[in-house]
């Protein structure tokens, strides 16, 4: 009931804005510098239904709220499709907001909405994925080496005596998951007792892993520890090997640290994962640089965040701060 | 109204007229007297078990590759149980099939049959006696929905489901916010509640039902629920096909939707009660796939209707209807299980993996064709027959 109506707001204000956006179009020339000083920003996802994404929805509306001159507009939701997007970024920059802010499905179809943006002179913000062009005003995004590079540290800690590793890749293209195998393997070079005995693509989905480290189980007697690229993929890992009675025996890391029920950080605090590495969602970011740009402060070309390790000592503080659901 | 592709049933036991108007062989009843008839029956009997052969010929991969590894109860049921729930849709998948449809929209019911399940467990505690018919009848609302679109607005049924399918979607996830909902809850000691322990033997791996009973080849152990409920469902719908009026009604539809009217088949109940049947199986398959991931991902049951068509298909079924079977889509999903746990136990890379399982697909569609063995069938029949003139 809670979200229909919330629903129900965010239409009745996207009907008002659009009105009076259409109202100024007279006027000319964007129009929102008078007295009210009411900065719009447009935001373009590249696909709502992810958990990560879902998040920084969420923690994006609580950022930008904060800063009571700016104005977000209903988020445009592209079905991880890039032609979808596209089109989404031009009706947004028909809409002549102070800030554009895109998370591009692709980097190549966004590249020219992206400059399209730039030459109608809309400062935009990209987010965690890059496009081929320099005519934006930042990027901010996280750095998957890096988690990756801090996954394998962990595993180099967990395993001081070297061990059998099992890998659970994301979908092989994505850059994600050639970032966070890179970064494990560099990191676990460190002991060349720890070797990675199998790997396979689970497609970031929980119920890919279950049945993957189910036959990983029955043809490997010595299991040590299971990194997920994902938070889902190490729990789908986990149930396999807690249906086997082998939970006990092996450790399991996961990366992602959404502060949802279902996700990383609950589960580090329940004991399932031994850990697991926070990827930015840059939503707080992204507000504050806003906030710069439209009064024309400067903001730097690049942000790159780091990562947040979840340990169980500091699971219960980490969630806390990081659970948007109850502070809108 | 061909039952010729019935695995196990011999095509020369079928008397009635099939589908293409010829009349099957006459069986043969002399017993061999000579080696040359013996080869003509050995012939015939390899043509009536060809529905068979993919699924043994991967057994076989499977027994000498990995041996005791791919060869036990544990390597089997969790390989089953990994593809219940995409079985259980294509047991209704097969019922569309059959009554010459198809139905895309299956995933997207499993989808929201699972985010049903989790939602009413996480909100109301429900046990999972309560959620599974829930849940069944919220996919049969979408299921009907489909057939009256079907049947009553003539849309046709890819057209219609493809529909569904996006709005099915659509409904999950705004049901579920794009957030998972993972449906083992703990108290405040760390302890999982009452009711999330009862709702794991809906398919959690490690969680057996009818546990300490004496049960045929599990012994005290119990069973995995994923693994009967598939098989159960199977034997239900095949009994359906094959021995009641309605079954024989879903053949005469699929396989000429004008004969069928003009001898006073109901089509449009038929079809109606077909993608009915189907929606409601995707949405008992919900809390399956909603206990198998501790979870309801708004995403579950994403191109899962490929699976289930390629079960349906690899099973000889026809996708221009009247041809098929239940059984022979549950060796089309015994198929594609094994062949995944064969190819996993293997350690074959996943890229070769993709290239494997799509080769298999068409090898097995050819293997079920009537025709190829079949022909070796006749031949052999006749063969016999000429001898012993």
């Amino acid at each position: 009931m809670k979200r229909l109506s919330r629903g129900f707001y965010g239409l009745a204000a996207a009907v008002f804005l659009a009105g009076l956006l259409g109202g100024c179009g007279g006027g000319g020339g964007g129009g929102s510098s008078s007295g009210g000083q009411q900065f719009v920003v447009a935001y373009s996802q590249s696909n709502n239904a992810e958990p990560y994404r879902a998040q920084l929805n969420i923690q994006l509306q609580h950022f930008v709220k904060k800063y009571p001159d700016l104005k977000l507009l209903p988020i445009a939701d592209a079905h991880q499709d890039s032609a979808t997007q596209v089109s989404q970024v031009q009706n947004l920059i028909a809409q002549k907001p102070s800030v554009l802010i895109v998370s591009p499905n692709e980097p190549a179809p966004l590249t020219a909405a992206v400059q399209q943006a730039c030459s109608a002179k809309i400062p935009v913000i990209i987010l965690d994925r890059s496009v081929n062009t320099d005519c934006y005003t930042s990027f901010i995004g996280g750095d998957n080496v890096l988690i990756g590079k801090r996954a394998g540290e962990l595993a180099v800690k967990l395993l001081p005596s070297g061990g059998n590793v099992v890998e659970l890749r994301g979908i092989l293209s994505d850059q994600p998951q050639i970032d966070r195998d890179q970064g494990f393997r560099d990191a676990i070079a460190a002991n060349p007792n720890i070797k990675i005995v199998a790997n396979r693509e689970g497609k970031w989905l929980k119920e890919n892993a279950t049945p993957i480290m189910q036959q990983w189980l029955a043809q490997y007697p010595k299991i040590d520890l299971v990194y997920g690229h994902n938070d889902p993929m190490a729990l789908g890992a986990y149930l396999a090997a807690k249906a086997a009675n082998r939970d006990k025996e092996m450790k399991f890391i996961g990366i992602d640290g959404l502060a949802i029920p279902d996700g990383g950080i609950r589960a580090v605090q329940l004991g399932e994962l031994a850990g697991t590495f926070i990827y930015p969602t840059c939503a707080q970011q992204a507000a504050d640089s806003a906030e710069k740009i439209v009064h024309h402060q400067p903001v730097s070309k690049k942000q790159v965040l780091g990562t947040t390790e979840v340990t169980p000592q500091n699971a219960a503080q980490l969630y806390q701060q990081y659970d948007f659901s109850k502070q809108q | 109204m061909s039952r010729r592709s019935v695995p196990g049933q011999t095509p020369a036991a079928t008397t009635e007229r099939d589908g293409d108007g010829r009349r099957p062989l006459e069986p043969v009843v002399a017993p061999p007297r000579t080696w040359r008839e013996r080869g003509g029956r050995v012939l015939s009997l390899l043509g009536s078990l060809q529905g068979y052969i993919g699924l043994v010929l991967v057994v076989v991969a499977g027994v000498l590759t990995k041996g005791d590894v791919f060869w036990n109860q544990q390597n089997l049921t969790n390989a089953v149980g990994a593809f219940s729930s995409r079985g259980i849709l294509a047991v209704g998948e097969t019922l569309v099939i059959l009554a010459a449809g198809i139905d895309l929209s299956v995933g997207s019911i499993l989808g929201i049959g699972s985010m049903t399940a989790a939602l009413l467990l996480t909100r109301w505690h429900l046990a999972p006696w309560e959620i599974v018919p829930l849940c069944m009848a919220v996919g049969l609302f979408f299921g009907f929905c489909n057939g009256a679109g079907v049947a009553w607005l003539r849309v046709q049924s890819f057209v219609m489901t493809l529909a569904s399918l996006t709005i099915v979607r659509g409904l999950d996830r705004q049901s579920s916010d794009n957030v998972s909902v993972g449906t083992q809850v703990v108290d405040a000691n760390g302890q999982l509640a009452p009711f999330s322990a009862a709702f794991q033997g809906l398919g959690t791996p490690g969680h057996n039902i009818l546990t300490g009973l004496p049960l045929p080849i599990f012994g005290r152990t119990g069973v995995y629920y994923p693994v009967v409920a598939f098989l159960v469902v199977c034997v239900m719908f095949q009994l359906v096909l094959s021995k009641t009026r309605f079954g024989r009604h879903v053949y005469a539809v699929g396989g000429n939707e004008t004969a069928a009217r003009l001898s006073g088949v109901n089509v449009t109940a038929v079809k109606i009660a077909v993608f009915s049947l189907s929606g409601m199986l995707a949405g008992f398959a919900g809390p399956i796939d909603a206990a198998y991931s501790a979870s309801a991902d708004p995403l579950a049951g994403t191109s899962y209707e490929l699976d289930a068509i390629a079960a349906a298909v690899i099973g000889g079924a026809s996708l221009a209807g009247g041809r098929g079977s239940i059984i022979g889509t549950l060796v089309g999903a015994l198929i594609l299980t094994l062949l995944d746990n064969v190819l996993g136990l293997n350690a074959v890379s996943d890229n070769l993996q993709l290239i494997v399982k799509g080769l298999i697909v068409v090898v097995a569609v050819v293997l079920q064709r009537p025709g190829l063995l079949i022909s070796l069938g006749n031949f052999g029949r006749e063969f016999t027959r000429r001898r012993t003139r």
